[in-house]
């Protein structure tokens, strides 16, 4: 797995030694964040621009992966501040219309066993990418990467409520669009994980 | 919605995650146990943390592209002298973001002159080779760097591949801001000596060629794309290999 590093690295090339481990897995996220690889390759190029400049910035005793993270999201922002203030400020708006609207669907028939069956890929990174952006950051960045609330929050510059209700309405998103794609038997339906702890 | 089922709602999350302390655990999982509609979002919650935890790794193993760990190891090795701002590579940056810049202004008043045109390529050439130079012995392979250029600028352009004549080696293709937009530059080794190949698309020139800021640069135009070829010196040593670059290009 990946080091989740809680001491902070010795030295300059100990750093960069680090830093570079998280290459692929933020290569990954920017291909989340951009869905276009030649963004996602400038970002993530970026980013590590950045890190190197201003690793003495990096507080010792702190997460070197968060950090990293962080980096890329503020960049991603700023890009996307610049191309087109307006689309920001649209963005969020719908963010929280959907919000509002999501989760409170119709009743689904839930089995009573659940049955996990692996799903394509494909079919997931489709479903993720359909996502509005805000709620497919804060999933992916809780259960694919496995941050905090409170490292989402600081990655995205959001209050940590507003990233749970992210996580919330995004997974729920995610998984009705699973279970609704026409040729997709493919979700754990899952009516509890829950149910092991009974 | 009920209050209490509201209320339930907002746990769901961390009752997904299990981050939940005991007694609200308990709490939210007896609420499930009575309620069905509580029940069913619980599942897509759960369901879709537990889909995504199971299939995170494959979908953290994006390939990378061609050269990316390598541009970004060089960034590294760039940061790690004691004095940044003493590093080859930043002084080059600096002089070639100059060069840029009074060549930008001077491309307001001429766009069309050929000996801006060598300066600002020969300030990308500086930039490009400071900071993205390969590591030692790497190459790229021709058709991997045309299809990159097909791909992101949409351009028909045969990239010379490394030949023995001239003893020249590919190294490199990157995107290099010229004018308004962005052009392809791509990376040689010739005789051991940098050598850059920009192509300017659907522009055509007269020959020329130019020696400015210790660099020779060859202006030439083929099939409606300008090329311009940049070599450290014009002397011998790469003159047989700016031959087969000229005469491969089109």
């Amino acid at each position: 797995m990946f080091g989740r590093s809680s001491s902070a690295p010795s030295n300059a090339e100990d750093f960069s030694a680090e830093a570079l481990q998280f290459l692929e897995p933020l290569f990954a996220t920017a291909m989340r964040l951009t869905r276009n690889r030649a963004d996602a390759e400038d970002l993530v190029q970026d980013t590590f621009v950045k890190a190197f400049r201003h690793s003495g910035q990096f507080k010792r005793g702190t997460n070197l992966r968060a950090w990293l993270y962080t980096i890329l999201h503020n960049t991603w922002r700023n890009r996307r501040r610049d191309a087109s203030r307006d689309a920001v400020e649209v963005d969020s708006e719908q963010v929280e219309q959907a919000a509002a609207g999501a989760g409170g669907g119709e009743p689904v028939d839930t089995p009573e066993r659940i049955l996990m069956r692996s799903t394509l890929d494909a079919d997931l990174q489709a479903a993720l990418d359909e996502l509005p952006d805000a709620f497919r950051q804060a999933v992916w960045l809780r259960d694919v990467e496995e941050f905090t609330y409170a490292e989402i929050a600081e990655m995205l510059s959001v209050p940590m409520g507003t990233v749970m209700s992210r996580i919330s309405r995004g997974r729920r998103m995610l998984f009705e669009k699973l279970s609704s794609a026409p040729d997709a038997p493919v979700l754990p339906v899952a009516a509890d994980a829950a149910g092991s702890r009974r | 919605m009920k209050p209490n089922c509201r209320r339930i709602c907002d746990l769901l999350t961390q009752y997904a995650d299990g981050t939940l302390p005991d007694a609200q655990q308990g709490e939210v999982q007896r609420h499930l146990d009575a309620c069905p509609p509580c029940r069913v979002i619980a599942g897509k919650e759960c369901g879709a943390r537990q889909l995504l935890r199971a299939s995170a790794d494959r979908l953290r193993a994006e390939p990378l592209p061609p050269g990316l760990r390598t541009r970004c190891q060089a960034l590294a090795a760039g940061q790690s002298t004691a004095y940044p701002w003493l590093r080859p590579s930043i002084r080059f940056a600096i002089a070639a973001l100059l060069i840029l810049f009074v060549g930008a202004l001077l491309s307001i008043v001429t766009r069309q002159s050929d000996a801006l045109l060598a300066a600002q390529l020969t300030a990308d050439h500086v930039k490009c080779f400071g900071l993205f130079r390969p590591a030692e012995g790497t190459s790229l392979d021709a058709a991997q760097a045309q299809r990159m250029l097909a791909e992101r600028f949409g351009l028909d352009v045969h990239v010379p591949p490394s030949s023995t004549e001239g003893s020249v080696d590919l190294l490199n293709a990157r995107r290099c801001l010229y004018a308004d937009g962005r052009i392809p530059h791509l990376m040689y080794e010739a005789n051991g000596q940098d050598m850059s190949l920009f192509v300017l698309e659907g522009e055509s020139r007269a020959p020329a060629e130019f020696t400015a800021f210790g660099h020779h640069t060859r202006i030439w135009s083929r099939g409606g794309n300008t090329f311009v070829l940049i070599t450290p010196k014009a002397d011998e040593s790469v003159a047989a290999a700016a031959r087969y670059v000229a005469a491969e290009a089109h």
